[in-house]
């Protein structure tokens, strides 16, 4: 007995978008201003490669996990790291074990895990709240190609119509094509009738795009895209609602002293892992 | 009158243009003059040059598509090659006929403001509020562009070029993507925008009906030149001349023409109900309207007829629905009980977002019902794979390129039989392509064919399936009269082979002249399971659905016809045997 | 009307076009390329999303990506302009819109996906050769992979203090390293790269380019970057990577690759003196695979076939 699932579909992917696109969680970073959010995200993706220290690292780490706290990161994103992250190091020590490894080997791989950990979380706690168009907005001003705040916006257009095209393709191809008379051996006919499925949807899918692309790039070139690439006005009216206020000052500040005190923490209880 | 007042929107001279690597000119010899104000149809057969002629008005060709370029068009005094295209867009506004994707931001507002913000104007908030309001979007502006329906996307486009404030605006086949009723808006929209700002307004159009009604005069392009320039009443007097092109006549006007030979070409329907209403109560010594007849020779009779054929498929109790972003359920089809049977032609009406595409495919179990049951000759399509549903039910999908997945028709069209493993499967797809009269371009990528061929080919590839119910979503969307008449022609003869299809439609011509049965949907549940003629009929019905009538059935109901003529064959037919029994 | 005292046809004007010869690309032409690439590849991500991946310990036997579709796309199409677009529809269309983006490791790897793929679609000279195709098929993942694993590796050489001399860790990393490169070759880069991609190129080619109103590629008019003789090649080659290297150098030390996603394997390092002697070797041993490939494939068109070795040979040389 088959049942409706809502797993991935047109609907699925409309969901996704409408939810990053209203940035529904909210939470720390999501209300500030992107500029300086990339700058948050910075200091953390910098800072840790200056220390060996694992007690900095250590409180590092700690304002990250709770700036991820504080932005509502959702839980299931939160648990697929913590696996991943914890599963990852198993390998390492496992192979390094396999290769003779000792207590220094662990203590540098918690170094480097720490280190890696915190600019991961730093990059959660900044991007996944932030709402996509006023990332790339951000960006945007930091002189990033206009390319990418357009890519934004076409993707945002785009993809329901994409995905629904894909859809129907592949639909088409379940309907049509030969039956699998059995399933194979670990039903291997059946991964491989779905890459070849994969594969075959995307012959009419490029056609059909390209056809598509000829009148959206007509249509930029009406509207103005690539006469904005040479004049910047256009830039600058787009990027004028970038306002940034004393909270996000207030932001910036509090984060330096944060890390300030983490190295003066560190400096006070030292903990290194050196090679003996 | 001053000199620049009588300088013309559009003025081409001596224009000709060959594509690169194209064995002959798309346009030759063009000479053509639009005056400001006006409201221009541009009508023509497939290749005519219609399209390339409109985009050498903003300049894409030649900036943007380089060939061969002869002559001079000025654009309201500019000659376009001395602007840019982005210059030219301040002059002329485009909307392309896939003008979906036409659309490059996510929300509406966004759309609107993309180019006077590009363009780095610094008045860009009121230029986009101004839009949003000339076009009655506003209430629109937040919204996703895939949230809105095709008829409320082309009007965003079209505040998104108007937002640039040009002084002539070309939409190229606005009815071809829309249903009649969102078609109308436009036209509506194009008309106010005509009348309140004296925008110039331009529209590549082949159905003649529209032209008739809205357009004040008429371009007929054939081998990339205009054959005239003609006021719209004289151009609609040319009856056969149209014809010869591709453009069939209004109904209103094939009906006046035989009816009331003297009186003046009609341009809607009301004019002709007046001409003919004259002519109707002349025999009859006073006005009045026609007495409501009964057609004799008229096989429906008013009210359903309820076919005793075997059932096909069923839907009982039927609830289905998507997520929404909250989590809650988007209920689609509410409480559905349905049976088609054999020997149906069922049309399958409803505005946007009634259900019309869900409910059909819950039949091909690609999607199986969150509550009820969906049975198609006896099987719970909850037991069974699509795949082996497919034997039984066939879907077509609105966009045919979307169903062309191999290179060729006839690889398409055989890619069902040869995979189910039948050994006549070439005899199968031989005589299949010869059915739809594809045998000559079989060869070909689907894609690559016209509007009407890439259709006849979808139902080459639905009649290879050889299902017992055959399921059609929009079958007659975006095709020219005529094309439009030959895939209604091949439903009619489809009626040997399959025993049942239901067609999802906006398009009243195709419920009026192949139809018997009709299931209005609206928000998820029929509200009325009828025949064409006594849904016609019910005006406050086809209101509340934004449905709207053809031509001739709504002159017949002006006339006091009762139940309206379907065709204008029909409504000749009866006013012969009125005029016999009143004779 | 005053204005139209001017003759219609002024002879100078009309005869002479906006741009030369059908090689050369408008930059309308040259967007359309970008977006078309950007807009497919962004799709096959998502996609790639949907299919399940099936974990075998550290070792993931998913689909990273399906290579296939750029790489018909810098086959099909300038390969610049197409390399430039598709990992922007990766970083935009998943990362961005589905809130998966990682700050500067998306820098990275749009690196790394523009030269694999730049490079591979200057190899390819005629997009209906399956020897070519799989050729530009291994090679974007040879190329991403080794610039991801040098840049890995630095990670884990400044990361960690005297990484080098950390007992086990330095084989460690080498031997998840070397896992990972082999599963991407074989899934992302023959089975899902140069395969599909020998079976869809040749059909696409000559269909799918006038839709954008572009002549397709000229086995005789191969692009600049292969012309000019193999010597050019290289060193434009060996240029780009250094250069990628470089830069993934210069940001490493200003910033880092801040993932979050969990394929964190590559990110444990290694001995970088070590690796990064070997991982150079590599890119050597490619170059002169490249280059001996693209004299044997200039030989082999003006021999006009007298040796045609096919794509078993070519991925046995490599």
């Amino acid at each position: 007995m088959r049942k409706e699932r809502d797993g991935i579909s047109v609907e699925w992917v409309k969901l996704e978008l409408l939810r990053t696109a209203y940035a529904t969680r909210g939470g720390l970073l999501a209300a500030r201003d992107p500029r300086f959010v990339i700058g948050w995200y910075l200091i953390f993706a910098v800072v840790p490669w200056f220390t060996h220290n694992i007690t900095v690292l250590a409180a590092l780490f700690t304002v990250c996990a709770a700036a991820v706290f504080l932005s509502r990161v959702g839980p299931l994103v939160l648990g697929l790291f913590v696996i991943g992250f914890v599963l990852e190091s198993l390998y390492v020590l496992f192979a390094a074990w396999l290769f003779g490894g000792d207590m220094s080997t662990v203590l540098a791989l918690v170094v480097l895990t720490l280190k890696l950990a915190t600019i991961s979380l730093a990059s959660m706690a900044a991007f996944v709240s932030l709402d996509p168009e006023k990332l790339s907005d951000g960006l945007l001003s930091m002189h990033a190609p206009a390319m990418l705040s357009f890519g934004v916006s076409y993707g945002y257009r785009m993809l329901p119509v994409l995905m629904e095209e894909f859809h129907t393709v592949v639909d088409g191809h379940r309907l049509r094509s030969a039956p699998l008379a059995a399933k194979g051996f670990l039903g291997w006919r059946v991964v491989v009738r779905t890459a070849t499925t994969l594969v075959q949807a995307f012959y009419p899918l490029m056609l059909n795009t390209a056809k598509r692309t000829r009148t959206t790039v007509e249509a930029l070139e009406t509207k103005g895209f690539t006469y904005a690439a040479e004049h910047p006005d256009g830039r600058r009216i787009r990027l004028a609602h970038l306002r940034a206020d004393h909270r996000d000052v207030l932001l910036i500040a509090v984060t330096l002293l944060l890390v300030a005190a983490s190295f003066a923490l560190g400096h006070a209880y030292p903990l290194q892992a050196g090679v003996g | 009158m001053t000199g620049i007042d009588n300088t013309p929107a559009i003025e081409v001279s001596g224009l000709s243009f060959r594509y690169p690597g194209a064995d002959r000119d798309s346009l030759t010899g063009v000479d053509l003059r639009i005056e400001r104000g006006d409201f221009t149809a541009v009508v023509g057969g497939n290749g005519s040059g219609k399209t390339t002629l409109c985009k050498t008005f903003n300049g894409l060709v030649p900036h943007y598509w380089s060939g061969t370029f002869d002559g001079a068009v000025r654009v309201m005094g500019h000659d376009t090659r001395d602007l840019s295209v982005g210059a030219l867009s301040h002059l002329v506004g485009y909307v392309y006929q896939d003008f979906g994707n036409q659309l490059v931001r996510p929300t509406a507002r966004d759309e609107v403001s993309f180019a006077p913000v590009n363009f780095g104007l610094a008045d860009h908030r009121e230029r986009t509020e101004e839009a949003l309001e000339l076009l009655g979007v506003t209430h629109l502006a937040d919204r996703f562009t895939w949230q809105l329906s095709g008829g409320q996307q082309h009007l965003v486009a079209l505040a998104a070029i108007m937002a640039l404030r040009p002084d002539v605006v070309v939409v190229d086949e606005p009815v071809a993507e829309l249903d009649p009723a969102h078609a109308d808006g436009i036209y509506e929209a194009l008309a106010d925008l005509n009348a309140r700002l004296g925008t110039t307004v331009v529209v590549i159009e082949h159905h003649a009906e529209y032209v008739a009604r809205h357009a004040r005069s008429v371009v007929l392009m054939a081998d990339g030149a205009p054959v005239w320039h003609l006021p719209a009443r004289e151009a609609m007097e040319r009856v056969a001349e149209l014809e010869r092109h591709g453009i069939p006549a209004p109904q209103v006007v094939r009906a006046t023409r035989s009816l009331a030979p003297w009186a003046p070409v009609p341009l809607t329907v009301e004019e002709a109900a007046g001409h003919l209403r004259e002519h109707f109560s002349d025999p009859g010594g006073g006005p009045g309207p026609l007495p409501p007849a009964a057609p004799p020779g008229t096989a429906d009779s008013p009210g359903p007829r309820r076919p005793s054929g075997e059932p096909v498929a069923e839907m009982v109790g039927v609830r289905h629905g998507y997520r929404e972003v909250g989590g809650g359920l988007a209920v689609v089809l509410h409480e559905l009980d349905l049976t088609l049977r054999d020997g149906e032609r069922v049309a399958l009406v409803g505005g946007n977002g009634a259900g019309k595409s869900t409910l059909m495919r819950l039949f091909t179990g690609l999607k199986v019902p969150r509550e009820g049951t969906v049975r198609v000759g006896g099987t719970d399509t909850r037991t069974v794979r699509p795949a082996a549903l497919a034997d039984r039910v066939c879907y077509l999908y609105q966009r045919p390129e979307q169903m062309f997945l191999k290179d060729n028709v006839r690889e398409d069209v055989a890619m069902f039989p040869r995979g189910r493993g039948r050994s006549d499967t070439d005899a199968l797809v031989a005589d299949v392509l010869d059915r739809v009269d594809l045998t000559g371009l079989a060869d070909r990528d689907g894609r690559l064919l016209s509007g009407g061929q890439q259709r006849r080919a979808t139902l080459a590839i639905g009649l290879a399936m050889r299902p017992a119910l055959l399921l059609l979503d929009e079958p007659t969307s975006s095709l020219d009269t005529a094309s439009r008449d030959a895939v209604i022609a091949m439903l009619d003869a489809l009626a040997d082979t399959i025993r049942c299809t239901v067609v999802a439609t906006h398009d009243m011509h195709l419920v009026a002249e192949w139809a018997h049965r009709v299931l209005v949907l609206d928000h998820g549940r029929i509200i009325a399971d009828t025949t064409p003629a006594a849904l016609f009929a019910d005006q406050a019905l086809m209101a509340s659905v934004g449905l709207v009538a053809p031509q001739i059935t709504r002159l017949g109901l002006s006339l006091g016809l009762n139940p309206p003529p379907l065709s204008v064959g029909e409504m000749l037919d009866r006013h012969q045997t009125t005029g016999r029994i009143r004779a | 009307m005053a204005e139209s005292s001017r003759p219609t046809t002024p002879p100078t004007r009309s005869d002479a076009p906006r741009r030369p010869g059908p090689p050369e690309l408008s930059s309308a032409q040259k967007l359309m390329v970008f977006v078309l690439s950007m807009t497919l590849f962004g799709l096959a991500n998502i996609v790639t999303e949907v299919i399940p991946e099936v974990r075998v310990g550290p070792v993931e036997v998913g689909v990273s990506y399906l290579a296939f579709v750029p790489v018909i796309m810098v086959a099909l199409f300038n390969p610049l302009y197409a390399a430039l677009g598709a990992p922007l529809g990766e970083v935009v269309f998943v990362d961005l819109l589905m809130g998966d983006f990682s700050g500067i490791g998306e820098l990275e790897g749009y690196l790394q996906m523009f030269l694999g793929l730049y490079i591979a679609g200057c190899l390819v000279r005629d997009p209906r050769s399956p020897r070519q195709l799989f050729a530009a098929g291994a090679v974007v993942v040879i190329v991403d992979k080794m610039l991801s694993a040098v840049v890995d590796i630095a990670k884990v050489s400044v990361g960690v203090d005297d990484a080098e001399f950390v007992p086990g860790l330095p084989q460690s990393i080498l031997l998840l390293e070397g896992i990972d490169f082999v599963v991407a070759l074989l899934v992302s880069g023959i089975l899902f790269g140069a395969l599909p991609a020998m079976a869809l190129a040749p059909r696409l080619y000559g269909k799918i380019e006038p839709l954008l109103g572009l002549a397709p590629r000229d086995p005789g008019h191969p692009m600049p970057l292969a012309q000019r003789g193999t010597a050019a090649f290289m060193l434009l080659a060996l240029f780009l990577s250094f250069v990628s290297m470089i830069a993934a150098f210069t940001s490493e030390i200003f910033d880092n690759f801040g993932v979050w996603e969990p394929d964190f394997i590559e990110q444990y390092g290694d001995r970088f003196l070590w690796i990064g002697a070997s991982a150079a070797l590599i890119v050597l041993v490619a170059l002169a695979v490249a280059v001996r490939f693209v004299l044997a494939s200039r030989r082999a068109r003006a021999a006009q076939g007298s040796h045609g070795p096919d794509a078993q040979n070519t991925g046995e040389r490599r």
